[in-house]
């Protein structure tokens, strides 16, 4: 089934949770709702006709500073300076974040692509790891990367970093804490050892016999 | 921690309990640095006696911040990353993100070029596959076909180092063709001829070693059955879908590259030694594989086309219109895949890996309770995860 025909299906159902459906030539997609995007999953998958049994991928995103027009003039990352210390800049992240998802089906072999957006003060999405359990991994790694958190996930913990860890690293403002657990982790040249080196062995001690 | 195990008469495993005594899980923890684990994998465990209640990994010890590195750099640059992904086969994971990036920049890449990727990739997934085996082997005490798997994949690391210059982490593939062309001595007849003693030789040992032994059928068959529905709700790809009995493969069905121009066949688990979708099923699917991969790499190299190997020069930067695509593709492990969003810029807005290893692992929060600890070992090495790949 082509992609328009899945959409139009979609609309049927949800109705205005269906906002639009984008025919960008390599990959169209299909804006939902925030609200209603658990539903949707839930239709997509058990109707007979569009039969969604996989979930690809469930990506987290930061779209603030992205250039709309296409001309490759997004915000840049915050980089790091030669003595580890981040560069300066106290620009405010505003713009919204998303999630999208990748949905297959095995038996008819067709493709789609969701996409919710939600302001960033607003970072709440339902789960679909009951329509999907591989999405409950997904979710987690989205929240702990990019700090998007799914209503209803019954196991919201962080993933790759630590429970105790300041900050979603793949926020576009995102500056890397001073230090984690006494462990320092900037304000270090690169250069240089943030361990302070052993105690030198104390000379003449005990040199081996002559001879 | 202790969670209360059962308050009734018997425990969680079926096993009588003494009145008067108190019983409770026992919690345990199984890595990070567990040669079971095949990388710096933690399970943390939680077993009525030896059988286990609960099962639920901990991940991220080899975190290095992949994707946030993707943004600052720019698509040719971000190859070298995908190496470090898979490294036991690195050519695969450069083949999904080249794909990824010519498939959104509407890049065009040369048959010859492609026939080199087809044949590299196809080599690592057979080194990976040898170490696959030969893992899976010692997790289940036979330590000899370790020996063998390594000869030969030793061969495939001098086979990939003519060709890239690197022993594993190759960085040969960029967006736009090939890094570097064959080499000027006899590569392809050396390739051939490896494939031909793998086919004809080395197969039939393991199978005499491993594969048919009485021993390691029974550790493996009836061990972690994954049903098929299991496999598609929990996102399982790769050998481990494929050993649920269902007959799907990236590569024929969602064909990228030239593979739809190859023959081959896609072997599935069969339920020969137990049931459909054991361990032993996974593991007879990597070995049928390897068959498979030699045929696709005898293919690619004899009907190698003349012509360009790149459609960009090396120091030209690569612009990708803006616009956003998920691609995927078949690695050794499962399918990986790339959603990138481009801006129109030389550096993509975001990069996201969706990680094979990781789905397939997921699987065995589900499947790993009530094993015994020893079959849990079995389960783990079947599902072959490359911690690389997980924690990107």
């Amino acid at each position: 089934m082509d992609h328009k025909a899945i959409f139009d299906l979609l609309a049927e159902r949800i109705g205005a949770g269906a906002i639009a459906f984008h025919e960008d030539p390599i990959e169209p997609w299909a804006e939902i709702a925030v609200g209603r995007i658990a539903e949707a999953c839930l239709f997509l998958r058990d109707d007979p006709r569009l039969a969604f049994d996989q979930l690809m991928c469930l990506s987290g995103l930061d779209w603030d500073g992205y250039d709309e027009n296409g001309k490759g003039k997004s915000v840049a990352i915050l980089g790091y300076q030669d003595d580890g210390t981040p560069e300066p800049g106290d620009r405010t992240a505003t713009g919204d974040l998303g999630v999208a998802y990748h949905l297959y089906s095995h038996s008819l072999r067709h493709k789609f692509t969701l996409r919710v957006r939600m302001p960033r003060d607003r970072n709440v999405v339902p789960t679909v790891s009951g329509v999907w359990p591989t999405a409950s991994w997904h979710e987690r790694e989205a929240w702990d990367l990019v700090g998007i958190r799914f209503g209803g996930h019954p196991d919201l913990r962080r993933m790759l970093l630590e429970e105790d860890w300041v900050g979603h690293p793949l926020r576009k403002d995102y500056v890397m804490p001073g230090s984690w657990s006494g462990v320092p982790l900037q304000g270090q040249p690169f250069s240089e050892n943030p361990f302070a080196p052993a105690a030198p062995a104390p000379a003449g001690g005990d040199t081996p016999a002559e001879g | 921690m202790a969670i209360e195990a059962t308050n009734g008469k018997k425990g969680w495993g079926d096993q009588d309990q003494v009145p008067g005594i108190k019983s409770e899980l026992l919690e345990l923890n199984m890595g990070p640095q567990h040669p079971a684990t095949h990388g710096v994998l933690r399970l943390l465990l939680h077993t009525d006696g030896e059988i286990v209640y609960k099962v639920t990994p901990v991940l991220g010890y080899l975190h290095r911040c992949a994707e946030k590195i993707a943004e600052g750099v720019d698509y040719k640059q971000w190859v070298v990353y995908t190496d470090r992904f898979d490294y036991l086969a690195p050519m695969t994971c450069n083949h999904t993100y080249v794909t990824a990036v010519e498939k959104l920049g509407g890049i065009e890449v040369p048959a010859r070029a492609e026939h080199l990727r087809i044949a590299t990739a196809e080599l690592s997934r057979v080194a990976s596959h040898l170490i696959a085996l030969a893992t899976f082997g010692l997790d289940m005490g036979a330590w000899t076909p370790l020996l063998y798997c390594f000869r030969e994949r030793e061969e495939i690391l001098n086979l990939l180092e003519r060709i890239s210059g690197g022993r594993m982490l190759y960085n040969y593939m960029v967006p736009g063709g090939v890094r570097y062309d064959l080499p000027r001595d006899n590569w392809v007849a050396d390739v051939l001829e490896f494939v031909t003693m793998m086919e004809k030789k080395k197969l039939p040992d393991y199978n005499t070693l491993l594969t048919y032994n009485k021993i390691f059928i029974e550790r493996t068959s009836d061990v972690g059955i994954i049903t098929r529905e299991d496999a598609f709700a929990y996102g399982c790809t790769g050998p481990v879908l494929r050993g649920s009995g269902v007959k799907w493969d990236c590569r024929r069905d969602d064909p990228y590259s030239l593979y739809h121009k190859f023959d081959f066949e896609i072997p599935v688990g069969m339920g020969e030694m137990g049931t459909v979708g054991d361990c032993w099923d996974r593991y007879i699917v990597r070995v049928r594989e390897i068959e498979q991969s030699c045929r696709l790499i005898r293919q690619a190299l004899e009907q190698l086309p003349e012509g360009p190997y790149q459609s960009i020069e090396l120091k030209k930067p690569v612009r990708v219109p803006a616009g956003a695509a998920f691609t995927r593709t078949e690695t050794a492990k499962g399918e990986l895949g790339h959603y990138i969003v481009a801006d129109g810029g030389q550096k993509p807005f975001r990069n996201k890996v969706r990680s094979c290893s990781m789905c397939n692992l997921q699987v065995l929060e589900k499947i790993g309770v009530g094993l015994m600890v020893s079959d849990l070992v079995a389960t783990v090495g079947s599902l072959d995860i490359v911690l690389g790949e997980i924690d990107r």
